[in-house]
């Protein structure tokens, strides 16, 4: 009766209704995968305690070197001239100066809404898990490019527009009140 | 590694009840060297559980995901330490509001620190969870069976541009006054909902001490306690998608790193 092993990596404690089931070596038939893991602990662990110490160091250097900006008190009656949104608005704030309806509502009405179908137009399960593979030059393309003309219209909002929303050149910039 | 059977020889009574409780908190010794150590390590801790207990080596490779989730991860961290810090000194009202920013540069201890450090992080937030959500686009990660948590991170995108922009209005002064005036007005432009959704949005026709409570505990509370909900969701999503993507997710096994 005894020729069995019934040896367990884990041996169930009596006092417990769960446990780990098993580590295995080699191939595991349920995930594709080679066997190519390490432990969580301490691969993983260091690796995000490393992030996370090199973040809370930028971020403490950064405050004592730059100052958040801060502007007089508020004043309804005295609006600044241009009057800019937050950074990651000043590319919808420059397509409204050409149309509010593009600017305000179709345009990101189309980037959330294109976004959210992203993964159920793109399902073909080519290029996962490589940057820029080759099958995807499509797909890739198309989303650098929207990135990349998010980014311009972004700077130009920043530094490229003065007073009445005109162009300026960004050394040349001031800004009236 | 061995069950904690504690050794009663050469111990004083103080130590075992020290060990006592160090077992009772830790169950199962110190750091691990072993792998049983380091499985159950991080299976037994609350916070350590939502990782797996093995992780495929290409995710661990830097160059694959430059680690900007994780990054914006501990961003949020940080700007909810430093916010709820900030609560202390923080009053949301119109006359008072601007008061306890100039209070941060020169009545606080740190004040100017813990503010910076809070604008900063934000500003990178925002930053960094673009720059992630274009990893995941390069790499083709959002493809099955990942579909569901590109979606939950558009999601986690939006509130982390409502908390920026409704934290935006907070210091109430000229800079948060008016780039709130204009960022509303872009909601207001749309057809039939856009009116009423900027008068829910600020209480009232324009900015004033109705928005600010408005945007206030948008900011301290909803938002951030579904960034929150969403972001549990996302991590659970990545353990329930079999990890991070791997090249081994293809279809055809065409592509050799
Ligand atoms: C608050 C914002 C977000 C946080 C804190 C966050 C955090 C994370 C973390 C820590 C990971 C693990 C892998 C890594 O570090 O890259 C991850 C993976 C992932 N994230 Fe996010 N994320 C956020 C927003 C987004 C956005 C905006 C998207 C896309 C629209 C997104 C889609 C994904 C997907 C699909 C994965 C799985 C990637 C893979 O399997 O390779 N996340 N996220």
């Amino acid at each position: 009766m005894k020729d069995v092993d019934t040896t367990q990596v884990y041996p169930r404690d009596p006092r417990k209704t769960y446990g780990l089931m098993e580590l295995v070596k080699g191939t595991r038939p349920t995930v594709g995968l080679d066997e190519d893991t390490v432990y969580a602990w301490p691969h993983l662990l260091v690796r995000e305690l490393v992030i996370f110490l090199v973040v809370a160091a930028c971020l403490l250097g950064a405050a004592f070197l730059i100052d958040a900006p801060l502007e007089e008190i508020a004043n309804p009656n005295s609006p600044p001239n241009p009057a800019k949104a937050p950074w990651y608005f000043l590319g919808l704030q420059e397509l409204v100066s050409y149309s509010a309806f593009v600017g305000g509502v179709l345009v990101p009405t189309v980037i959330v809404l294109g976004l959210m179908l992203v993964p159920y137009i793109d399902r073909k399960r080519v290029g996962i898990g490589v940057w820029f593979a080759r099958e995807r030059w499509l797909a890739n393309g198309l989303f650098l490019t929207f990135l990349v003309v998010m980014v311009i219209l972004i700077i130009i909002g920043m530094y490229f527009r003065g007073p009445n929303w005109g162009f300026v050149l960004p050394w040349e910039a001031t800004t009236g009140h | 590694m061995q069950a904690p059977t504690p050794t009663p020889d050469k111990r004083t009574a103080v130590g075992m009840f020290f060990e006592s409780v160090y077992r009772s908190i830790f169950r199962y010794g110190r750091l691990p060297r072993d792998g049983e150590g380091a499985s159950y390590a991080v299976f037994n801790s609350l916070f350590l559980h939502i990782h797996p207990v093995k992780v495929a080596k290409h995710s661990l490779r830097f160059t694959y995901t430059f680690g900007l989730g994780v990054i914006a991860t501990c961003l949020f961290v940080f700007l909810t330490f430093t916010g709820v810090w900030l609560m202390f000194y923080y009053f949301p009202s119109a006359t008072e509001a601007y008061g306890r920013m100039l209070d941060l540069r020169s009545a606080v201890d740190f004040g100017f620190v813990l503010r910076n450090v809070h604008k900063w992080a934000a500003e990178a937030m925002v930053f960094f969870v673009v720059l992630h959500m274009a990893r995941v686009f390069f790499t083709g990660a959002y493809k099955p069976p990942r579909e569901f948590n590109w979606i939950i991170g558009i999601i986690l995108l939006l509130l982390t541009l409502g908390l920026s922009f409704t934290g935006y209005l907070l210091p109430w002064d000229q800079l948060a006054f008016w780039a709130i005036t204009v960022g509303t007005s872009i909601a207001g432009y749309a057809p039939v909902v856009g009116e009423p959704l900027r008068r829910f949005l600020l209480g009232s026709d324009s900015v004033g001490q109705e928005a600010l409570i408005r945007f206030y505990v948008l900011h301290v509370v909803i938002l951030p306690g579904l960034l929150s909900i969403f972001l549990a969701v996302h991590f659970w999503r990545i353990r329930k998608d079999g990890g991070l993507s791997h090249p081994a997710d293809n279809d055809t096994p065409a592509i050799k790193e």
